[in-house]
């Protein structure tokens, strides 16, 4: 029986497990949003509270003393500090740590807070993550209104200027290129929103298949009338889903045409974003600072098109170039 | 704080730039250069994975069947002495080995494409 039971195992095996496999990650894919979600529900859609019971405090006696720098973003060497930004900690003010032809804006931040073990913790706080996700997009909103920046990632932190200095001439020449390319460039956003009634009454509409099965179902009773719903409410769905991507197509292209890079990023969670209606397109577009004239009227235009199906263009802009910097996203320059 | 108009539309107000927008620029893009303080990245890719779940619109996504975050190497990374990953892998293996229980099962009764198998299937039904 277990000469049997083995062989048929290790024929079966390997469709046997890619398919339990396949499950189980659904599965857990399922079970990790439903945690990530829960663990939002009750916070305020926008602004999110502080969690009721955060997970191993650490005693502030381990805290450790002392202050790092917090880097900002990278810049030409001589460019002024922008105004009016406030700095990541409370009592902090911006700097500029120059070294050669390149600088870094850098605010003191204390290790306390920013070290790595604190850093940790605070990681996992939503409510600190997004005060100090702002107070690094305030930043550097200032900055793009008068320097071309290479935008650094949340996060990275310096001992000393020398640390910094030293930074800065080791990523030089891939530094210097970035700014080279986005030089009168402006990073903006276009999120394309559709109402679902009307892009469903509308695939509805343009699908003569809907409404021979929709009479057909009229007509059946018992298991074929379960059997033809069933199949008539996937055929609805993919038509629903070729008109949104078709429509998302046409938006994404055009604006691609006056764009000298495009990003297209994961539609966002209406929890996290507050927004209404389906996001078909979540895009970024690095736009020549002569065509962003061009491209908002674009984006009216478009708009207006797809006013039948409930569109929605929600630009956004300028940006810093995060989603632009050569080697940036997920490849590390060091 | 600044405030980021939907730049040129007329009638549209201008609000506070959403989270969304922001966590999804500055935890995930722009370069990456090493820091001095060195931040356990295991952790810190679980919490990216958190929140990219929540920046994505996830119901739509799993309707639609985008499944990023199942090739992300962020999310196969593996690594000792973090819990709470440790404890997903525990708790996908576990369901790994359910499923395939499952799966055995149902092939044991014969639901499925190989007829030719019916002997050892006997035998495999419910046998653990």
């Amino acid at each position: 029986v277990a000469d049997e039971l083995g062989s048929w195992a290790r024929r079966r095996a390997p469709e046997l497990l890619a398919r339990a496999e396949a499950e189980a990650v659904a599965a857990l894919r399922d079970a990790l949003i439903d945690a990530a979600l829960s663990q939002r529900s009750g916070d305020a859609p926008v602004r999110p509270t502080r969690r009721s019971t955060p997970r191993d405090a650490r005693p502030a006696a381990d805290a450790p003393t002392g202050e790092a720098l917090w880097a900002y973003c990278v810049v030409r060497a001589g460019e002024p500090l922008p105004p009016d930004a406030s700095a990541i900690a409370d009592n902090g003010r911006l700097e500029r740590v120059d070294a050669g032809d390149l600088a870094a804006l850098v605010s003191r931040v204390p290790l306390a807070e920013f070290g790595a073990e604190p850093l940790r913790e605070n990681l996992n706080d939503l409510a600190w993550l997004e005060r100090v996700a702002r107070a690094h997009e305030a930043v550097l909103d200032g900055a793009i209104r008068q320097s071309t920046i290479v935008p650094l990632r949340l996060c990275t932190i310096y001992e000393s200027e020398q640390s910094v200095r030293e930074m800065l001439e080791r990523e030089h020449d891939a530094l210097a290129r970035a700014l080279d390319v986005l030089a009168g460039r402006q990073e903006w956003g276009v999120k394309l929103l559709v109402d679902e009634e009307q892009l469903a009454e509308h695939a509805r509409s343009r699908s003569t298949e809907t409404a021979a099965l929709e009479e057909e179902l009229g007509a059946r009773t018992g298991g074929g009338a379960y059997m033809l719903r069933r199949r008539l409410e996937r055929h609805v769905r993919e038509t629903v889903d070729a008109l949104g991507a078709e429509l998302a197509d046409d938006v994404h292209s055009q604006l691609a045409d006056l764009a000298s890079g495009t990003v297209v990023l994961a539609p966002q969670n209406p929890e996290l974003s507050g927004h209404e209606g389906r996001m078909l397109l979540n895009g970024a577009y690095l736009v020549d600072a002569e065509r962003v004239e061009q491209m908002h009227e674009l984006v009216a235009e478009l708009e207006q098109r797809h006013r039948e199906l409930g569109a929605q263009l929600v630009l956004t802009g300028p940006w810093p170039p995060y989603n632009f910097v050569p080697g940036g996203g997920t490849a590390a320059l060091a | 704080m600044p405030i980021r108009p939907s730049g040129g539309l007329p009638g549209r107000p201008a609000e506070q730039t959403n989270l969304a927008d922001i966590l999804e620029r500055v935890l995930d893009k722009g370069i990456v250069i090493a820091g001095d303080i060195q931040i356990n990245l295991l952790e810190v890719e679980l919490l990216t994975i958190k929140l990219r779940l929540l920046i994505a619109s996830v119901d739509r996504a799993r309707e639609m069947g985008i499944n990023w975050w199942e090739s992300d190497s962020s999310l196969q990374s593996v690594g000792p002495g973090d819990d709470s990953e440790r404890g997903q892998l525990e708790q996908q293996n576990r369901e790994l080995r359910e499923r395939l229980e499952r799966l055995e099962r149902q092939l044991g009764v014969g639901n499925d494409d190989s007829p030719e198998e019916s002997s050892a299937k006997g035998t495999s039904a419910s046998g653990g």
